[in-house]
């Protein structure tokens, strides 16, 4: 099981990236969706992609596009997006209860801590 | 053309004369970043990079050219940070790697305590030796003793400082924080250096 330390920016770039899984981003496109600067965003993806979490691909040459060069894109792997699930998940359940993994406060309402619920990509905004 | 040095020779496609020079500068200063890599990945991360920056200087949601070309201009210091953090990473983990396959990795922590220990101990004895020559030295003999140590020092510190200045990367500390330390604890600062956070033969 690969770990990943889910700090507060690679929340937003696993969020963004998550919200549609097939599409592939181009390093300012991430910049400005997950609101980071290119200091941050870059050593972020580099060791993702070591891990084998992000792949990433050369655009075709656009001849169209009026000798733009090619970008190049990333987007999550199967692995990826399993382990992004599973992370947001964790922290998910994790925040209501205010006392990180494992709260168990008695006084809690029922269902507050929720473990293993899937979150439908398309809910992070 | 992978071991090449990216430049603004690269970015052939372009007339040169069409790209302004915001854009210009921050080519520049990606190629400058990037030669902090490896040179198979220098080239592929310059074009990356430079590819970024048309959309950055073209964004329709920024108004003004001229917050623009500064947002630019901070990306690329950005691909500089990025690419100090890289080097610090590969480093570590060319370090690890080694380490692990020769099996010494305990060894090098305790040559680095016994190093420290050593500066220690040469501090305290040259200190000892201070305070034991102008005690039986007497008044006469201080003057020249002071001047001796004056000099000496300020010997030692531009050592230190001009090793540090050369030097590529440091342990424990960055290369400002150990400034600041040769410069405060005038012998002391500098022999923790030498001892500690010196890597050998990573000069310049």
């Amino acid at each position: 099981m690969r770990r990943v330390k889910l700090t507060a920016s690679l929340e937003r770039v696993l969020r963004v990236f998550l919200t549609d899984v097939s599409a592939l981003h181009y390093g300012y496109d991430l910049m400005k969706a997950a609101r980071l600067p290119s200091g941050t965003l870059y050593p972020m993806l580099a060791r993702l992609q070591e891990q084998g979490l992000v792949t990433s691909q050369w655009e075709a040459p656009p001849e169209d596009a009026g000798g733009r060069p090619p970008r190049k894109y990333y987007q999550l792997t199967g692995e990826g997006v399993r382990v992004a699930r599973l992370e947001l998940a964790q922290a998910a359940s994790a925040a209501p209860g205010g006392a990180g993994r494992g709260a168990r406060i008695p006084g809690t309402r029922p269902g507050a801590v929720p473990r293993m619920t899937r979150p439908a990509p398309g809910n992070a905004p | 053309m992978t071991s090449g040095p990216p430049g603004p020779s690269r970015a052939g496609d372009h007339p040169p004369g069409r790209r302004p020079a915001g854009q210009r500068l921050a080519e520049y200063l990606i190629g400058r970043a990037c030669r902090r890599l490896p040179g198979e990945a220098r080239d592929e991360r310059y074009r990356e990079w430079t590819a970024e920056l048309p959309a950055i200087l073209h964004d329709p949601r920024v108004r003004l050219p001229l917050l623009r070309t500064v947002r630019a201009l901070f990306f690329a210091a950005g691909i500089s940070r990025t690419t100090r953090r890289l080097r610090r990473i590969r480093v570590r983990a060319g370090r690890s790697g080694a380490g692990a396959s020769l099996g010494n990795d305990g060894r090098r922590g305790r040559s680095t305590l016994r190093r420290v220990v050593v500066g220690l101990a040469i501090y305290l004895a040259v200190l000892t030796a201070f305070v034991w020559y102008g005690q039986t030295g007497g008044s006469r003999g201080v003057p020249p003793l002071v001047a001796v140590v004056l000099v000496s020092g300020a010997a030692f510190v531009a050592f230190c400082l001009n090793d540090l200045a050369r030097a590529k990367e440091v342990r424990y500390l960055p290369k400002w924080g150990w400034a600041i330390a040769c410069l405060i604890q005038v012998p002391l600062g500098g022999i923790l250096y030498l001892t500690a956070g010196r890597i050998h033969g990573d000069r310049s």
